[in-house]
């Protein structure tokens, strides 16, 4: 661990404070002053998370004594100062507290900022003694009753640190007008190796100690402790914060004969992800709601605590009533949410894709009690019984209540499956489009996770092709799906449309790879339909 | 002003003529903005949101282009014709107007009859206290025979609905909006509501509601060449720079087919407690439930009506009406459909008509505020939750006309203009 302790890509405080400015409303930066060397006490940086029109959540980790290494269980109790000022020279600090941390939270620190002004950008910083961080940037969310004209996001997923570099969150960073980013899960990956550069711990991380590690390792890489200093993050799980295909009792990667029991290991991840990441907690529940004024609000889902274990592809199991996704506590949070927002867009952060991906999707009323008698799935074959499609009653419920309430504007945000989508969300997908749009979905492609070209080893855009191709023939609503390139998403969000755009890495291997603009799809507000645009939204036209 | 009783004739509505005659002197000497102004709601009945910004209704989508379009804007429930007509021009919710529904139990006749009279609308409207408060003339041309009747004889000058078509007992969009220009050209009111139900009737209809809506689609082409005719007509007669135009829709429309339907009566009827008595309001995609048995058993009916109502397939959800402010008259309970359900009462045949409205499905709806005038904010979409009852409160705040005593339940949508012109 002492390569993690002697990191020296660390934001300096006089660097990123002088970098970061308020462009158009959004927390920015000119292009950052990297650090000499930043005081080894704050190796893992600044960030913060879960933004409210009077609160935002700050987060660090501090290593008061060589020792006190994370996951090391060792290191003494300390007090840590956090302000947070108005400009970023801190003459107008207008909130300070106190935390004590120790071994027991692994050395991290969460302050609840309160008592802030809405949609204002704030800097922030903490004390050790006289160890002082990084200034990290950060901005409140909108009045819940503002009629805003605009809000961005930064989109990500799944950023495994042996498969590459995160320029995809250096570009982020250095755009300079985004409201915050919304991770959808993969944050960290559990497996040991590595391939572009090692994970740390070596191995498989299965305890506490071992998921306090990769979180570390990764909370000091320098892009993406780059764009925490000056974004604010809305993080939910997906699988491998604790393990590949996790389930509410198990999961896919997980050997119980040889790695314990599954309950201990994912109360070890948990407790892990609460440390280390800016997301408020309670009770051990993840999924939440955050509303931007009149024009957005944002429904943070946890698909993976509580759902029932994968069925088996083209297995009727995927129908089972009983089974769910969600749980049904959480479902019916998602539904009252959906049909009580005061909001225009409904956002919906989801880990796994919603849209059915059907080989071949076949007219539920027609042919479901055939298939039914089959043993089939009803609404056709299930490529991922990990997705929403493994759980089709579910999604039945989620969808009924948008048609049964007539609500309008809801865009699902994915990730989980290393590949870009964008997609209408029809009822009955076998009789799309007679069976209507009822919402759509974006999915963000990975950081750095593999997918088509990476796994087949065949150059980009050729096998991938014949597989997009036969994607969007079969399933009509999916107007696109591109399974090669890695990235960042960027989400705007206006009254009048909700536009994704895809930017792709040249090359993921690179830490100074290059992205450019990949594609563009938008959703009209009352359209429920994606429509290809020909460019991005203007970098910094907030 | 005198009434004129032919049927294709502008009649002249006896409150708002006396009261015009009576503040003749002070009509030009009304707030400031107001004095040239004009305002025209068009309500496109039973319109659903994706139709209008889509391909057949181009001008819809000009306006739209040229004003500001709520993107979230709802019905007041039930999301039926009447109840939204009234909420645009008194501004307050069924619990104060008196109208929750298209069709309730009547008690003192014994029967459900839809709530079509002047004597059903409580509350004051726009179009009467403009002339009487302000000297504004208003006029309605609204071509539902139920619609007619119950605004009464509200507005300065009224138009009642002709020719009616048998079955649907309304006028077809083509005459109505000749009517509605010739009410321009005669009166120039200053205030001018119109229903065009073409929409909402020929979807009622369309056996091919669930595919490829084709009458539907056809009363979409042709409404849009009559709205097109009315703007045309503010243009070539030289007053659409003074001119605010609200278009909106009153509900939308959802389509089932022939096995998607919900009776509960017959259910009720199953029930010792509840067989005999209970009577139920029909609405298509709402049912109004009421309870007309022995006062001493009603909590206990009402518990075996409820538990029946939220377990029949098709159902959505079950309501006290109270919690809906939908007032006194609309029952004990208010049930909802699902998505492609509908309720047909007292019998299984009582409602064929594929295409219906008033449940939460179809509460979604197109609403823009545009037209020439300079104080029309343009090319806005607005996140704004618009209702129906909006309405009034935005054409007051227009005219500089007080709210009414109880204040509205509606909010001014003042985001749609400059306001800066804005009377005081």
């Amino acid at each position: 661990m002492s390569q993690v302790f002697d990191r020296r890509s660390v934001l300096k405080a006089s660097g990123v404070a002088a970098a970061a400015v308020a462009v158009g409303g959004s927390v920015a930066t000119a292009s950052s002053v990297w650090a000499e060397e930043a005081d080894p006490a704050f190796t893992h940086g600044v960030a913060s998370g879960d933004p409210l029109p009077d609160a935002i959540l700050l987060w660090t980790r501090v290593t008061p004594t060589p020792e006190s290494l994370p996951g090391s269980g060792q290191g003494p109790e300390v007090e840590v100062t956090w302000e947070i000022a108005t400009d970023n020279a801190f003459a107008n600090i207008v909130e300070t507290g106190n935390v004590v941390t120790g071994p027991d939270s692994d050395h991290t620190v969460k302050a609840d900022a309160t008592g802030l002004s809405p949609a204002t950008t704030y800097f922030f910083r903490f004390r050790l003694g006289d160890a002082v961080s990084g200034v990290g940037a950060t901005r409140t969310a909108p009045a819940a009753d503002a009629a805003l004209a605009h809000l961005r996001f930064g989109v990500v997923s799944c950023s495994n640190l042996p498969q590459g570099h995160f320029g995809a969150y250096r570009y982020l960073a250095e755009r300079g007008d985004l409201d915050a980013v919304l991770h959808l899960g993969d944050y960290i990956y559990e497996g040991g190796g590595g391939d572009v550069r090692p994970h740390v711990p070596a191995h498989e991380i299965v305890t506490l100690a071992d998921y306090r590690q990769r979180h570390a390792q990764y909370k000091t890489d320098e892009h993406l402790q780059r764009l925490h200093a000056l974004v604010p993050f809305i993080a939910t799980w997906d699988d491998h914060e604790i393990a590949n295909d996790a389930w509410s009792g198990g999961a896919e990667n997980h050997q119980p004969d040889t790695e314990g029991d599954y309950a201990a290991r994912k109360a070890a991840a948990h407790q892990a992800y609460f440390e280390w990441m800016p997301v408020r907690s309670e009770a051990d529940k993840i999924y939440r709601r955050l509303r931007f004024g009149l024009l957005a609000e944002l429904s943070m889902l946890d698909l993976r605590s509580y759902r029932s274990q994968q069925a088996k592809p083209y297995d009727d199991d995927v129908d089972d009533p009983n089974r769910t996704i969600t749980g049904a506590e959480q479902m019916a949070w998602l539904r009252d949410g959906l049909i009580n927002s005061g909001s225009q867009w409904k956002l919906v952060g989801n880990s796994v894709m919603v849209s059915p991906v059907l080989v071949p999707p076949l007219p539920k009323d027609l042919l479901g009690p055939l298939l039914k008698l089959l043993g089939l799935p009803e609404e056709g074959g299930v490529v991922n019984p990990d997705q929403w499609d493994g759980y089709t009653a579910d999604r039945g419920r989620l969808l009924d209540t948008l048609v049964d309430n007539g609500i309008r504007d809801t865009v699902f945000l994915t990730g989980d499956i290393h590949s870009s989508w964008a997609c209408d969300v029809p009822r009955d997908a076998g009789n799309y489009p007679n069976s209507p749009s009822v919402a759509v979905e974006f999915v963000a492609t990975s950081i750095t996770s593999d997918n088509i070209d990476d796994i087949t080893g065949l150059p980009p855009r050729t096998v991938g092709r014949v597989i997009e191709g036969a994607l969007t023939t079969l399933n009509r609503h999916i107007k696109w799906a591109e399974v090669d390139s890695h990235g960042a998403c960027v989400l705007d969000v206006t009254p009048a449309a909700v536009q994704m755009d895809w930017f792709f890495l040249a090359n993921k291997n690179d830490p100074a790879s290059a992205l450019s603009h990949g594609r563009s799809y938008r959703v009209r507000a009352g359209t429920q339909k994606v429509a290809r645009v020909g460019s991005p939204v203007t970098v910094g036209n907030a | 002003m005198a009434a004129t009783f032919s049927r294709r004739t502008l009649l002249g509505g006896a409150a708002g003529a006396a009261a015009l005659g009576a503040l003749g002197a002070v009509t030009a000497s009304t707030a400031g903005a107001a004095d040239d102004l004009r305002v025209y709601v068009l309500v496109v009945d039973g319109c659903r949101p994706d139709e209008a910004v889509g391909e057949h209704l181009s001008v819809v989508r000009d306006l739209a282009e040229q004003g500001t379009s709520y993107s979230q804007a709802r019905s007041i429930t039930v999301a039926e014709t009447i109840p939204n007509h009234v909420a645009m021009m008194t501004g307050v919710r069924p619990d104060r107007s008196g109208v929750p529904a298209n069709s309730v139990w009547d008690p003192a006749r014994g029967e459900v009859r839809d709530l079509g009279e002047a004597t059903d609308l409580k509350a004051p409207t726009l179009l009467e206290r403009l002339p009487a408060e302000l000297g504004v003339p208003t006029a309605s041309v609204l071509s539902k025979d139920y619609l007619f009747g119950v605004f009464g004889e509200r507005a300065s000058f009224r138009w009642e609905p002709e020719p009616l078509l048998p079955l649907t007992n309304h006028a077809p969009d083509i005459f109505t909006m000749g009517a509605a220009l010739d009410m321009i050209d005669d009166h120039d009111p200053a205030l001018m509501f119109v229903n065009l139900g073409d929409v909402d009737r020929f979807g009622h209809m369309d056996l091919s509601g669930s595919s490829i809506r084709l009458l539907r689609t056809l009363a979409l082409i042709d409404t849009n060449l009559q709205l097109e005719r009315f703007v045309d007509h503010l243009k070539d007669r030289g007053t659409w720079e003074r001119s605010v135009v609200i278009v909106l829709a009153d509900h939308s429309m959802d389509w089932s087919t022939p096995l998607s339907i919900i009776n509960l009566d017959g259910q009720f009827d199953d029930d010792p407690l509840l067989a005999g008595n209970v009577q139920i309001a029909q609405n298509g995609g709402a049912d109004l439930l009421y309870w007309t048995g022995p006062a001493s058993s009603r909590a206990e009916a009402l518990v075996h009506m409820r538990q029946i109502a939220e377990s029949a397939e098709g159902v959505l959800s079950v309501h006290d009406p109270a919690e809906l402010r939908l007032g006194t008259n609309a029952g004990d309970l208010v049930a909802y459909a699902k998505e492609g359900w509908r309720f047909t009462d007292p019998s299984v045949i009582s409602n064929p008509i594929p295409g219906n409205h008033g449940h939460p499905t179809t509460e979604a709806i197109p609403f823009i505020v545009s037209g020439g005038h300079p104080m029309v904010r343009r090319g806005q979409v607005s996140p704004a939750p618009a209702l129906t009852m909006d309405v009034a409160p935005t054409v007051a705040a227009l005219f500089g006309l007080a709210p009414p005593p109880g204040d509205w339940d509606g909010e001014a949508r003042t985001e749609a203009f400059q306001s800066a012109l804005l009377p005081a």
